[in-house]
Order: C-alpha cells, then sequence, then structure tokens
C-alpha cells in the first residue's frame, strides 16, 4: 500500500461507555494527510471526549483508533503524543507559573536527545540543548504572533492569547495530526480571522493534518475541508461544508426537527 | 575547554571551602557549636532535597524523615557491623556509608513511590507520613538495630562529618539548581503545574514523579548516612514527625520550588530555636529574663502587629518609600502598645509573679514567627524566585538608573 492511501487517523466504530451513559457510539472516520477536517455538534456531542479518545485519555470501550496506519487504541497519552498527535484543550490547560517559552520548551523536550544526567551535572550538551529548545520555542511564538510576551507568566496572558499558546505548545511536540479543542473560543471576530489564518498556515507550511473543534459555524464553514457532525455521541453526517450545511439532520440536531 | 576550568575550579573552592569551615570549628568551637553548624548543613541538604519533590515537581510528601532516618540506620547498622573489621579509614567508611544509605533510602522511596505517585492528589501525603511512622516503630521493635534503646554507630577516629555534611548540602542544592536551569527541569515543573496536559505534550507524568521522589529520598539518606557517625548513637527518637514537618515547614516558608528559598528557610528555621535555647541559663550573659506583663502584652502586640502590617499592605498604595513608612509606623504603635500593655499588666498580680526565660519562650516565639510570616508572605521567602548574579545586576541597575530619572 502506498504512504498516500495510508489514513493520518482512521477511527474504526469507536464507542466509550462511562456506565450507562454511552458518550461516542461507534464513530468513524478518515482524516488523510494534509486534511484540515471539522468535527462539529450540539453541546454535549461527545467532540471533546473524542479527542480524549484519540489521545489517549480513555481507551475505547470498543472499536479501534488507528495512527499511520498503527493501532494505538488504549496507548499512555505520552506515547500517542512522541508517536506524532498533540491537542490543544477547550478548557485552557498552560503550565499556568512558567513563562511563555517555556511551555512551548516543556512540549519541545519530547524530542530531546540529552540524558537526564547531564542535566543534573549542568553539562555542555545539556546546555547546548536547552539553548537549542528555547530557539525553537521563540521561533514557534513568532509563528502564533507572541514573541512579545515569550518571558511573562502565561497565566497572566490575555484570554486569545493563551488560546494561541496552547496551539504553539502542541506545534512543538512536531505532531503530524494537530487535534484543536475550540481554538476561536471567546475570540473576537478580528482574533478568529488571524486564527483561521494561522490554522491554515500551519497546514501548508508545516505540512501538518489538522483536526478541529469549534462552535463557531462561520470558522469552520470558512477554514475546514470536510466536516463530521456529531450528535448524543453518534455520528449524523460527514462531507463537504456545502453539504453539511444543508443536510436536514445537522439541521434538526442544532435548530430542533421542523414542527 | 573553559567551561571545564570553570567548573573545576568551582568545584575545588567548594572543596576547600567545606574543609576549612571543618578545620575551623573543629579547632575553635565548643562540641554544642560544632553540632550547629553540622545540623545547619544537614537541614540544607534536607529541606532542598524535600523541595526536590514538594516544591518543584508539586508532589505533597509529608515523610522526609523516615528516609533521613533509613541512610543513618543503614550506616548505623554496617558501622556496628562491619566497621571494626574492615581496612578502611573512618572518613572513606563514611563515604562508603552516604553511598550505601542512599541507595537503600531511594531503594524504600521507588517502593512507596511507585504505588502511591500512580494516583493524584493527596494520596502520597497520606502513605509517605504513615510511611514515617511505619518505619520508626518497625525499628523500635527490631533488636538487631537497637530498638527503642538505640544503637551504637561510633566511627573512630571521628570523621570530618561537618565537611562531609557542607558538600552535601552543596551537591544538593547544586543538582536542584542545575536541573532548574537545563531544560531537563522543564518536565517536572509542568508535571507540578498541570499532569494532564503534561502529558499530552509527551511527558511521562508517573516517570518524573517517581524520578524526584527518589532522588529526593536518596539525598535524604545521604544525609542520614553521615549524621549517624556524628551523633554516635542514635535513637528512633531522632527521627519522629516532628522531624519530618520541620522540614516540610523549611520547603513552605523558603517559598515553594525556589532552591534558595528551602536553603535559607533550613537555615534560618533550624539556628532560630537554637539560638534562643542559647539564652537559658538566668545570670549568664546571654540569659534574658522576660516578666510575665510584658510576656503577655508581647503576645497580643504580635497579633495586633501582624493585622496592622495587613493592613498597610492592603490600603498604602503609592511608593516603596510609603509602604515602608507604614510599616514602620505601624511597628512603632505595636512597640508603645506593648510597653503601655505590660505597664498595666502589673496590675494582675497573678501575670507580675511570673518570669520567663528566652529559652522557656523559644518555641512559642518560633510559632509566632512562623505564623506572622505566612501571613505577611503566604508564598514563602522567596516565592517561586531564585536567587543569581544577574537578578541582583538587574536589581542594582534598575535602582540606579531610577535615581537618575
Amino acid at each position: 500500500m502506498s504512504e498516500n492511501a495510508t489514513p493520518v487517523l482512521r477511527l474504526k466504530e469507536a464507542t466509550i461507555k462511562f456506565g450507562g451513559l454511552i458518550a461516542v457510539n461507534c464513530v468513524s472516520f478518515d482524516l488523510m494527510k494534509g486534511d484540515l477536517f471539522g468535527l462539529i455538534g450540539p453541546n454535549g456531542a461527545g467532540k471533546t471526549t473524542c479527542f480524549n479518545l484519540v489521545t489517549g485519555l480513555y481507551p475505547p470501550t470498543s472499536g479501534s483508533i488507528e495512527f499511520m496506519g498503527r493501532d494505538i487504541s488504549g496507548m499512555a497519552s505520552a506515547k500517542i503524543a512522541k508517536l506524532g498527535i498533540c491537542r490543544t484543550f477547550q478548557n485552557i490547560r498552560l503550565f499556568k507559573a512558567l513563562s511563555a517559552v517555556e511551555n512551548v520548551m516543556v512540549a519541545a523536550y519530547l524530542r530531546h536527545r540529552t540524558g537526564l544526567g547531564s542535566g543534573l551535572g549542568l553539562l555542555p550538551s545539556a546546555i547546548r540543548e536547552t539553548k537549542e529548545l528555547r530557539r525553537q520555542a521563540l521561533e514557534l511564538l513568532d509563528v502564533v504572533g507572541l514573541s512579545d510576551v515569550a518571558e511573562e507568566r502565561s497565566g497572566d496572558l490575555a484570554y486569545g492569547r493563551q488560546r494561541r499558546l496552547e496551539i504553539a505548545r502542541a506545534m512543538a511536540t512536531q505532531p503530524e495530526l494537530l487535534l484543536l479543542d475550540e481554538p476561536a473560543a471567546g475570540m473576537n471576530p478580528n482574533e478568529k480571522v488571524d486564527l483561521q489564518q494561522t490554522v491554515r498556515r500551519i497546514r501548508d507550511d508545516f505540512d501538518k493534518t489538522v483536526l478541529l473543534i469549534e462552535h463557531d459555524m462561520r470558522f469552520v464553514m470558512g477554514l475546514c475541508e470536510r466536516i463530521v457532525v456529531l450528535d448524543h455521541g453518534e455520528e449524523i453526517a460527514q462531507g463537504p461544508p456545502d453539504a453539511i450545511r444543508n443536510d436536514p439532520k445537522v439541521i434538526e440536531a442544532y435548530l430542533g426537527a421542523a414542527v | 575547554m573553559r567551561f571545564w576550568l570553570v567548573r573545576l575550579a568551582s568545584v575545588a573552592v567548594v572543596l576547600v571551602g567545606c574543609f576549612l569551615l571543618q578545620q575551623w570549628a573543629a579547632a575553635s568551637l565548643t562540641p554544642y557549636l560544632q553540632s550547629l553548624v553540622f545540623l545547619a548543613g544537614g537541614y540544607v541538604a534536607l529541606a532542598v532535597s524535600l523541595n526536590l519533590i514538594n516544591g518543584i515537581t508539586g508532589q505533597f510528601s509529608i515523610g522526609h524523615a523516615a528516609f533521613y532516618m533509613i541512610g543513618a540506620y543503614t550506616t548505623a547498622f554496617l558501622t556496628a557491623t562491619f566497621f571494626k573489621a574492615q581496612p578502611l579509614d573512618s572518613t572513606a567508611w563514611v563515604v562508603l556509608m552516604v553511598v550505601a544509605g542512599s541507595v537503600v533510602a531511594g531503594i524504600a522511596g521507588l517502593v512507596v513511590g511507585l504505588p502511591s505517585l500512580r494516583l493524584r492528589g493527596d494520596y502520597l501525603a497520606i502513605v509517605t507520613l504513615g510511611f514515617g511512622e511505619i518505619i520508626r516503630i518497625v525499628v523500635q521493635n527490631v533488636k538487631a538495630l537497637g530498638g527503642s534503646f538505640g544503637i551504637d554507630c561510633r566511627v573512630e577516629p571521628a570523621p570530618p562529618s561537618i565537611m562531609l555534611m557542607w558538600l552535601l548540602a552543596i551537591l544538593t542544592i547544586a543538582i536542584c539548581r542545575n536541573l532548574l536551569k537545563s531544560a531537563h527541569g522543564l518536565p517536572f515543573l509542568a508535571v507540578r503545574e498541570d499532569e494532564i496536559a503534561s502529558s499530552a505534550m509527551g511527558v511521562q507524568v508517573t516517570k518524573v514523579k517517581v524520578t524526584a521522589f527518589v532522588v529526593g529520598s536518596m539525598l535524604a539518606g545521604a544525609a542520614g548516612a553521615i549524621y549517624a557517625p556524628f551523633q554516635v548513637f542514635i535513637t528512633p527518637l531522632n527521627f519522629d514527625m516532628y522531624q519530618s514537618f520541620i522540614v516540610l515547614t523549611m520547603v513552605v516558608m523558603g517559598g515553594t520550588g525556589s532552591v534558595t528559598g528551602s536553603a535559607i528557610a533550613g537555615l534560618l528555621l533550624y539556628l532560630l530555636p537554637e539560638y534562643l535555647r542559647l539564652m537559658k541559663q538566668p545570670g549568664t550573659s546571654k540569659a534574658i529574663s522576660i516578666g510575665g506583663p510584658a510576656v503577655a502584652a508581647g503576645l497580643v502586640g504580635v497579633i495586633v502587629l501582624v493585622w496592622l502590617l495587613r493592613v498597610v499592605q492592603a490600603k498604602v498604595v503609592g511608593s516603596k518609600w510609603q509602604r515602608w513608612a507604614g510599616n514602620l509606623g505601624a511597628l512603632a504603635a505595636t512597640a508603645l502598645l506593648v510597653y503601655l500593655g505590660s505597664l498595666a499588666l502589673h496590675g494582675v498580680p497573678f501575670l507580675r509573679s511570673r518570669n520567663y526565660t528566652m529559652a522557656e519562650l523559644r518555641m512559642a516565639i518560633f510559632a509566632l514567627v512562623l505564623i506572622a510570616l505566612m501571613l505577611l508572605r503566604p508564598a514563602g521567602i522567596m516565592g517561586h524566585h531564585e536567587f543569581s548574579w544577574d537578578g541582583i545586576g538587574k536589581r542594582l541597575r534598575r535602582r540606579t538608573s531610577g535615581a537618575k530619572a
């Protein structure tokens, strides 16, 4: 099989139950290399749970998740990150007491080569690597437009900036697949336009595959090339934005059935 | 090349410094003062190593004395059993014991940490608290370790314990500082801040926590291994819960996560009660005795002072000088109040007939200092900050440029 044909991410009837509640029920979709893919649905539809499944926070109850043809269901989060999937969080989870650049460096550290011993002894190799990680982190902060606040405590940054910092941090793990959980939440219209450009740039210039959750329809429709719609944990539609917009099931899920 | 020269030079300076400290203490200090110098180094090592677990990695451990004890008893047992029958001199023997003590303490740390560090939250606190008590009670009941009577671990001739303990303290500080200066420290800080986000960024959370815990335990074990031969005779009571809590207090007071803070607090909180203890025998020049009325007024005064200082903190906004003036004002007002109060309280016969020495009051004063510090500087002496020459330079430059403007 050629590499083009292997999907970056494949969910095969992925299901997770919490007690009696089926949070995600038999969801299947494929992401190909370079996709800009949207995951939408009303509140409580199971979108974030889907992310949690893919990033190994929960193992799926049944079904499977494959990354680049490799089964990752039930694998530990850290290992999945190392393989090349990284995410941002809907309710921002920065390392608040650390500076912006340190936040990004934590993620970049994933690709470190020197051992802990060289760090404890502060050997030249560890110093060099620390400088190199800092340089990479500053570059990424530049991509998301945060160079000016690199040394500031991340918990003190404005909300929109914290969201962008989360993206830079996820990018620093050098992922193949980037999962963005409501990246535009709480942003004003100008910031949203900026963010759309940033996300597009990440896909085009950095050659990543992007899966994003978003509530702002204009944002999703304007950005994503394909969209999956979830409702009550079930997949109700899949396709390009135009088809989704006119799909009666989607309209019903969002606005309620016609009387 | 330059790097290695600097590194070599700093190691040489530390070695020579500790050696001179040992020579000076042995030549010109009384045994009691020698033990002060020795234990001050010990508490610095303990506080900084606990800070690695509690402050830097954010895992709330309250059984540090257990690992200190394991190191000490490993040394004591081996010394009592083998010292006379082997050819090493006492310094080499103690160095060997440091290795043995830290390895055994590290293994104990692994056994305790591996299951409890997989969990989040307060479980570690409960487990370590229990572990500290269990170890102590087990030792109390094992005949081979001397039971509650204690164990003799004399190493003759006396090893240069002060030098070794301060070397350990400096090594502990160096390890923590280097960790924070290199990128290798970032996963530890990240785990403290947010475990879920850490694991999503590829940090192996349990591995990081266990590493911090084991390294911290090993350093405490090493401190114990140096402590035992210096003390000559150790009993389980040397390692009771008070030890764990005083070390924990040092970490919190110093500012959790700050290596400098832990080191300073380790020194201060150990030496303060000991200094007050010095003022004991009535009649000697150091003895200060205080009448009952003054003690009562002083107690009230401390509460008033803390309250006034907090009012100043909250209400006085303005330049640094204005705030300092406010603080001084609060201090002066309190002093006046205490003076007048003690005069007034002389009328109470119950108080007038009492007299206290500083040594008697030392734990009360210690407690008041702690309470005042926590109220006025909740983040600790250093907060999250570290001492650095760059930082001092920056501060000085800012001050001079501010003066010009």
